[in-house]
């Protein structure tokens, strides 16, 4: 029973990670209906980018996440701002193959750094020594990715709810037209909405950074584990994302602490994910939270 | 009755005459010109330029299917690579026991039926859901089949065909043999093509694409349509997967992947989607570009001076695959995205009339 806890325990903190990473998916789709396949590109940049500043530039750990996250909010932007803004009201393909072609455009430029090959570590600030409770074990790490994700939905929550950008992205979200009658600036929430899914996927790559280390190929291999997730929670649902995120990496420890075992060669986890994203889109296609599109001719 | 020969448009008055595949004779006589060239091409090349041709016009059968799915009937399939794979692993299977005419088929016939049971969700949702159930399949698809004994997790399977009625295939005459193979496949592949979508079908499949409410309302199955659809696509990546493995002589996972799904999708797109034209063009520029990208980056490690030049730690060579493949996407989706389709459009509307003016 203990080991199912401890699988318990360990798949929240994965899932957190997913959740992180998916609330920023979540935004761009929810505002502009764009599926983003680079978005493990983008959790790749913002934390090779913090590696960079805290190992190379000695800057302290603290000052170079904030500046890791800025910045890829910035790519955010400018990726919005460069190559979708002129791809309104495209089909929906053509988006979807731009996001696709950035993502390879994206890894080829890491390739052009160190970061494309090898593995990497932040220097490390949290204490080495796991956490003991009850028979189970807590690493730092993964504490600080459960605060992390607990600490943006409590920033998203007051944004949402309580500032005029936030309100006005839910007002773009729910209606363009209505939301751009009333004076709101559908543009502009557009690229907010990409630089805060920059901002939040910057978090999501430090945080895996600090729990298992940086290798490009495993920071966009997240990229793809979010689609799952959202898909359960509701591709527009906020709240959603983290359920979808949390559930999804919990079932992936399960499945590796029970369901390896039977199977030659393992690794039940990493197929898990999309087993569970085909019997959704089977059974129950708008996930557990989005809203069931009714349409009209 | 004007001559048909100087005929420079379309004329068509009935719509017996719209439903004619080709509009003026002169379409009639570049499409034979273009075959003989076809068929001609590979006695003036080396085994390694026809090595490539092979692998393009193999490509070319996959993206028809593509343009089927996806240009057709506009829903995203991330997921041709696996039903590529489906066919191929399936010819690997049966080709000890049964001729290489009837397990072609048969791959094509079990790719169509996975491609249907991966557009069940199309009954219920559309576009954007539908390209995450075929990446979904792609993944489980790459998954299994690693993990599957009898198809060699995942590492080379032999296929071996040494004579057809008599005739010698041997190292020499490998290629140009499948050449012909592979041509006269997509031939036949292009003509079903056509029919299939010239007709009542083909019109359901725009008409479900652009509203399938009204689709339905005017009395059409859209779930059908779309599932019919996704059967199509696949049974084109089945048949491609069935060559491929006999061509390469071997089947192995690493050619049905994720990243030759989202191949596929450019070449459709580069190409120009929902065109025979593009269905070619689009394989034949991905794959000369990937080319000629490796070819670049060899010489970058062969030269010395660049080498100096590079800091440590920085591997240009592999950078350059992605970087210029992603630009490719990016940058004709942007500045055209017709795709080359239209610049053949531009030439030919330009010759329709020459040598006058108009």
């Amino acid at each position: 029973m203990s080991d199912f806890f401890q699988f318990l325990i360990s798949g929240i903190a994965v899932g957190s990670i997913y959740a992180l990473a998916a609330l920023g998916f979540v935004l761009i789709y929810k505002s502009s209906r764009v599926i983003n396949f680079a978005h493990g590109q983008l959790i790749a940049i913002g934390a090779f980018i913090a590696y960079a500043l805290a190992a190379w530039l000695k800057l302290p750990i603290a000052l170079a996440l904030l500046a890791a996250v800025l910045a890829t909010g910035l790519l955010g932007f400018v990726v919005e701002r460069v190559f979708l803004k002129r791809l309104v009201g495209q089909p929906i393909i053509s988006v979807i193959m731009v996001t696709i072609g950035l993502a390879s455009v994206l890894d080829g430029l890491m390739y052009l750094t160190p970061f494309g090959s090898g593995n990497f570590s932040y220097p490390a600030f949290l204490p080495q020594e796991p956490l003991r409770l009850a028979g189970i074990t807590v690493s730092y790490p993964q504490l600080l990715a459960v605060g992390f994700t607990a600490l943006f939905l409590l920033l998203f929550g007051w944004f949402f709810q309580r500032s005029t950008l936030g309100i006005s992205m839910r007002a773009v979200a729910d209606d363009q037209m209505a939301s751009m009658s009333v004076g709101v600036s559908v543009e502009k929430v557009f690229a907010l909405a990409w630089a805060v899914a920059g901002v939040t996927a910057a978090s999501a790559g430090m945080v895996v950074g600090t729990v298992s280390g940086l290798n490009q190929d495993s920071l966009i291999a997240i990229g793809l584990a979010v689609f799952p997730a959202v898909i359960l929670g509701g591709l527009d649902s906020i709240p959603g994302a983290v359920v979808g995120g949390i559930t999804i990496g919990v079932l992936q420890n399960l499945a590796a602490g029970y369901l390896n075992r039977f199977v030659p060669g393992g690794g039940t986890e990493l197929v898990i994910p999309f087993v569970v994203l085909l019997v959704v889109l089977w059974f129950r296609p708008h996930g557990l939270f989005g809203t069931e599109e009714i349409e009209r001719v | 009755m004007r001559n048909p020969w100087a005929q420079t448009g379309n004329y068509r008055t009935s719509y017996e005459q719209d439903t004619t595949i080709f509009a003026t004779y002169r379409e009639i006589a570049s499409v034979v010109a273009l075959l003989v060239a076809l068929l001609v091409l590979p006695q003036l090349l080396e085994r390694s330029q026809v090595l490539t041709l092979n692998f393009i016009l193999i490509y070319a059968i996959a993206v028809l299917g593509l343009n089927i799915t996806t240009g057709y009937a506009g829903l995203i399939s991330v997921g041709q690579a696996a039903f590529m794979g489906v066919g191929a692993y399936t010819v690997a299977l049966t080709a000890p026991y049964l001729p290489f005419y009837l397990t072609i088929p048969l791959g094509a016939a079990v790719a169509a039926a996975f491609g249907a049971i991966v557009g069940i969700p199309s009954l219920r949702v559309k576009h954007l859901y539908l390209a995450l159930a075929t990446l979904a399949f792609q993944e489980i698809f790459v998954w299994t089949v690693g993990r599957m004994p009898a198809l060699a997790q995942g590492a080379s399977i032999p296929v071996e065909m040494r004579n057809f009625l008599g005739y010698e295939i041997g190292f020499r005459n490998h290629n140009h043999f499948w050449y012909y193979v592979i041509l006269f496949t997509l031939v036949l592949m292009v003509i079903a093509w056509r029919n299939l979508l010239r007709g009542k079908y083909g019109r359901a499949l725009v008409a479900v694409r652009d509203n399938d409410r009204a689709a339905d309302a005017m009395g059409m199955d859209p779930g059908r349509t779309k599932l019919m659809a996704f059967a199509l696509g696949a049974l084109y990546a089945g048949v491609a997967g069935g060559l491929l493995a006999y061509f390469q002589r071997s089947v192995v996972i690493e050619e049905f992947t994720l990243a030759k799904s989202v191949g596929f999708l450019a070449m459709a797109i580069v190409g120009g989607l929902g065109t025979v034209v593009g269905s070619l063009l689009g394989p034949a520029f991905i794959e000369y570009l990937q080319l000629s990208m490796e070819r670049f980056s060899e010489w970058i490690k062969g030269s010395q001076a660049i080498q100096q030049i590079i800091p440590p730690g920085v591997d240009v060579a592999s950078a350059l695959l992605p970087l210029s493949f992603g630009l490719v996407i990016v940058l004709f989706l942007m500045f055209e995205p017709r795709g080359l389709y239209n610049w053949w459009r531009l030439v030919r509307s330009y010759f329709r009339t020459w040598p006058f003016k108009y």
